[in-house]
């Protein structure tokens, strides 16, 4: 009996200690976990396997991912409590737009983060990283095309004696105004200098004025123009070029016409009032920084990153395709986030407005 | 309601009518004839067709075939409406949305009834089931004996030729149900129409009908006088169906009769041609004092032994354990004078021949 | 303890839930709207400044309304169809009634664009009988618009009128049978003032339903098929959440208007039809 207690003692002690254990390996200076909002779904996946995963391994410091969406309200949210949960954040370029002019990120010490000056200067703002782009590109279904035509840009695209046949564009006043002064003949780098004022602005909507007729439908999420144009309900359409590459793959004839595209940062930052600035500053590196780690993340996710030497590591036919491959990269004009940050409001009231007409 | 210029009720003939469902047989050679003014009671078992005929009769179900004719013209091509038959259903079915005035008055509204005519047939009809000051309530608000006499003036303020009533009864309690029994007789024999009564209740059908039609599997067992079901039932369903009853399975005996083997006796020969079985009501069985014989010479005697006393009020009713190992019951007054029997008594009991019932058919 | 104190104990989860789940979150939303921080009335004048939110506003009333009008038109005869069916078929035919609603509204959705588009099935049809050679413009309509969300929300109104139905005891229609009235007079003084609140409800759920609607109108609309949730959801991820916030208190409201108008008509119809001693 009297050794029976005994042992009941022993593990009733190691229970009672066990979680005081953990809880202790946690607190310890070397093993901080950095909580950080992704994208969640199959991106999610990529980015555990690629970079999460191996950072873990590689510096003890642990990454829990959350799925989120819609971060800048999420970001507003938390400041207004007080207590970001957030460390380190991905950012689409209008939410790191909003979310660096309301102070809401910490800054970047780029020779903590950069030492080795890897990273060109358009991946680097005073509070952000740029870890991929994107673009929004014209993609065309090359058999609806009337035969021996190419269409080469917005200009053709605006063309509807030439390239007859249903169009679609984004229900979102960005890109399709600056779409419109280019097919009016502004160069892509004059773009925001003529839409900073109130006549450029009146030059792009009566340039859509013209196109809108031809517009079957205005999108609003990623996957309907790649549904349109597979189901040949628009035969040209803007899109985002990652996704008509793997509609091409899959058999549908389209294809992507880079001249006039609208080049897309993807941003990841530290939350302002974090507690693990080191830590996150150590995974921001991680992530942006390798050329070997950005080819195989452009090899799975064709939203590459801006690390020199990225395109030698990649097939140039996979080059090709990727947004910020110089060639494709030299067509296209940047979208220019904190214009948008700074208008999107008063010209999204315009452009709805300008829908109903 | 009752003067001369009142129509009377109309006669009602089933012709042969049948009625399946897939292989079954609902109703099968359904042959009946009511007369005009006549209460009739459709007295089944569930399943047994009563329901199918009278909603053949209403128009709800279509019959497979035969005919059926109020006062001697067909019916079954006439929608339901077109019939003239007043109907009360178990459930009462009074419409919910609308006032007790506008229930008994829907059957007039819908025949055009002049506005002060039908105010007047109304309230008529309600004083007739003392319902005249209700007319304003909703039928949620009356109590279930309420609700019921209200769908009995329903069904008769357009004064039909006949009147059905299906299991109208069996929603109500013990109480009620026998207080409307009167009311129904009383209704009767005030409006002369012909009533088609379907029930399950031996003791409704027996306390309210002209005449009882037994039914049983699609087809009528018997139909005659509630004294004469009772009495003479012809098979050993009606039989058993109605009242309690002893039966015993006979056998030609020597010299006519028939022998009980059960009971070890015979009974002589009178009716008992082709009896397979004879019925005996526990009241028609007496209890002899200790070893005296028969009070009456031709009585049949036999003994048993006293299992079980079961103690009803004016009445007692024995379960005797027979020599064969069956039991049977009897029934007797309290107060005969005699002290009461007790479990495992000796008795000897004797009824009179006539008072066995030949069963012919099952 | 007290029956009242006990029963007070009792209904203490539910009215946390409701607190919890309802009361406060619409008074986030009513404080974020009407005040920033100082109370303040800019997010509703600015909605009514632009005529293009009441656009939207007006045409969010006009599509619930149409949605609800065709779900009720559509709906109740399909629920009156099964309630008359042999009980034994009945389920069967519910069953049929209620798959749609285990698919989600973006799948019903993009089903329609099969459907509707230029290459579809409609179109399709259409062409091999000659009818047209060209496509018709079936989809990114306003018309599509009212066809997918009929088909979304039918079931939900056939359901309501159903249940409503089958409560409704099969004797009365044969009671008023066999008093006189025809099969149409039984079915209109007696089955549809009985069935009528389960209408009027399938119907309000419709329209609350409709009023919120999101994906359908921005999927197989047109460009003017904006609805008031589109415009909450866009205002949302801008931040800017006081005009949000004052976008959805006029559709609430809106709502509840619709609502408390509905059912004093409707009190006033039932009694209509049941009232029979009326000139």
């Amino acid at each position: 009996m009297k050794h029976f207690k005994g042992k009941a003692l022993v593990l009733a002690a190691a229970l009672a200690a066990a979680p005081l254990t953990l809880t202790a390996g946690h607190a310890s200076a070397d093993d901080v976990t950095i909580t950080v909002a992704g994208s969640g779904g199959g991106l999610a996946k990529v980015m555990k396997m690629l970079f999460e995963d191996p950072f873990t391994k590689e510096t003890g410091i642990g990454v829990k991912a959350l799925a989120t969406t819609d971060r800048a309200s999420a970001l507003k949210a938390m400041m207004a409590a007080g207590k970001p949960t957030w460390d380190v954040s991905e950012l689409s370029a209008t939410e790191y737009a909003i979310a660096s002019a309301n102070g809401w990120l910490e800054p970047i010490n780029w020779s903590k983060l950069d030492p080795k000056n890897t990273l060109p200067a358009v991946a680097r703002a005073d509070d952000a990283v740029v870890v991929a782009s994107y673009s929004t590109i014209l993609a065309v279904r090359t058999d609806k095309l009337p035969a021996g035509k190419r269409m080469t840009s917005w200009a053709d695209f605006w063309d509807v004696k030439t390239f007859p046949g249903p169009r679609a564009l984004q229900n979102q006043p960005y890109d399709n105004l600056e779409f419109a002064l280019i097919a009016d003949g502004v160069a892509p780098a004059d773009v925001y200098t003529v839409l900073s004022t109130k006549d450029g602005v009146d030059r792009a909507f009566r340039k859509l004025d013209e196109i809108k007729p031809h517009i079957v439908s205005w999108w609003t999420a990623g996957a309907q123009p790649v549904q349109m144009l597979s189901d040949g309900e628009a035969f040209y359409t803007s899109a985002w070029n990652g996704r008509i590459t793997k509609l091409a793959t899959e058999g549908t004839p389209a294809a992507i016409v880079w001249n006039g595209g609208g080049l897309k940062l993807s941003y990841s930052a530290i939350i302002k009032g974090t507690k693990h600035g080191d830590a996150a500053h150590a995974y921001l590196s991680y992530l942006t920084t390798s050329p070997q780690r950005a080819a195989a993340f452009a090899k799975m996710v064709p939203y590459p990153g801006f690390v020199k030497g990225l395109y030698d590591e990649l097939p140039a036919e996979m080059g090709r395709h990727l947004p910020s491959h110089p060639d494709n990269a030299a067509k296209q004009f940047a979208t220019d986030a904190k214009f948008w940050a700074a208008n999107l409001s008063e010209l999204k009231e315009r452009w709805e407005a300008w829908l109903l007409e | 309601m009752t003067d001369s210029t009142e129509p009377s009720g109309a006669r009602i003939r089933f012709h042969n009518v049948s009625k399946r469902y897939g292989d079954v047989a609902a109703l099968a050679d359904f042959d009946l004839e009511i007369g005009a003014g006549e209460f009739l009671t459709l007295l089944g078992p569930s399943g047994s067709g009563k329901t199918t005929a009278l909603n053949i009769l209403a128009g709800f179900t279509e019959a497979s075939g035969g005919d059926v004719r109020i006062d001697g013209q067909s019916i079954l091509s006439l929608p339901p409406e077109k019939r003239n038959v007043g109907m009360v259903f178990q459930s009462f079915a009074l419409f919910p949305h609308m006032s007790v005035f506008e229930n008994v008055a829907f059957p007039l509204k819908l025949r055009k009834t002049p506005k002060p005519v039908m105010r007047d047939k109304v309230a008529e009809a309600l004083d007739m089931v003392r319902l005249g000051d209700y007319a304003g309530r909703r039928p949620s608000e009356l109590s279930g004996g309420q609700q019921q006499r209200v769908a009995l003036a329903r069904a008769v303020v357009f004064q039909p030729a006949v009147l059905l009533m299906d299991e109208s009864l069996s929603a109500l309690d013990l109480k009620l149900r026998e207080a409307m029994r009167l009311e129904i007789r009383h209704l009767h024999s005030r409006l002369g129409s012909t009533i088609v009564f379907v029930t399950h209740d031996q003791g409704e059908a027996l306390t309210l009908s002209d005449r009882i039609a037994v039914m049983r599997d699609g087809r009528i067992a018997q139909i005659d006088t509630p004294d004469r079901v009772y009495d003479q039932p012809t098979t050993r369903f009606v039989a058993e169906f109605i009242g309690q009853t002893n039966l015993f399975d006979v056998t030609p005996a020597d010299g006519g009769g028939v022998h009980v083997a059960d009971l070890g006796v015979a009974i002589p020969a009178e009716g008992m041609n082709g009896a397979k079985a004879i019925s005996l009501r526990p009241e028609k069985i007496r209890a002899l004092a200790n070893g005296s014989d028969a009070p009456d010479a031709g009585m049949v005697v036999f003994d048993g032994m006293v299992d079980e006393p079961l103690f009803l009020g004016e009445t007692v009713q024995y379960s005797v354990n027979l020599p064969s190992g069956r039991t049977m019951q009897f029934r007797e007054n309290r107060g005969e004078g005699r002290a009461p029997l007790r479990r495992n008594d000796r008795v000897r009991l004797a009824f009179r021949p006539h008072d066995a019932v030949p069963i012919v058919r099952d | 303890m007290p029956a009242a104190d006990r029963h007070s104990i009792l209904a203490a989860p539910g009215l946390l839930l409701l607190v919890t789940f309802f009361v406060v979150p619409v008074g986030i939303v009513f404080d974020q709207g009407l005040f920033d921080p100082a109370f303040t009335t800019a997010h509703f004048e600015r909605f009514l400044a632009r005529g293009a939110y009441m656009a939207v506003f007006l045409n969010t009333l006009r599509v619930s309304v149409v949605v609800a009008m065709a779900c009720l038109l559509i709906g109740y005869p399909v629920a009156y169809f099964i309630v008359r069916q042999p009980p034994r078929r009945r389920p069967v035919l519910m069953f049929l009634v209620l798959v749609p609603l285990w698919m989600s509204i973006l799948v019903r959705t993009y089903a329609w664009m099969v459907v509707l588009g230029r290459e579809g099935i409609v179109n399709g049809l259409l062409m091999t009988l000659g009818i047209t050679d060209q496509p018709v413009k079936l989809l990114f309509t306003t018309g599509a618009v009212y066809v997918g969300m009929v088909q979304i929300l039918l079931p939900i109104m056939i359901v309501t009128c159903y249940s409503a139905m089958t409560e409704i005891d099969q004797n009365l229609l044969r009671a008023a049978r066999i008093l006189g009235a025809r099969s149409g007079q039984a079915f209109a003084r007696v089955f549809l003032p009985l069935s009528l609140e389960g209408a009027v409800t399938g119907t309000l759920i419709v329209f609350i339903l409709s009023m919120g609607f999101f994906i359908t109108p921005a999927l197989i609309g047109g460009r003017r098929d904006m609805m008031m949730a589109n415009l909450i959801s866009s205002q949302v991820s801008q931040t800017n959440w006081g005009f949000a916030a004052a976008l959805a208190i006029i559709l609430l409201l809106a709502t509840v208007a619709v609502l408390v108008a509905a059912r004093l008509l409707t009190r006033r119809l039932v009694y209509a039809a049941a009232k029979t001693d009326t000139p």
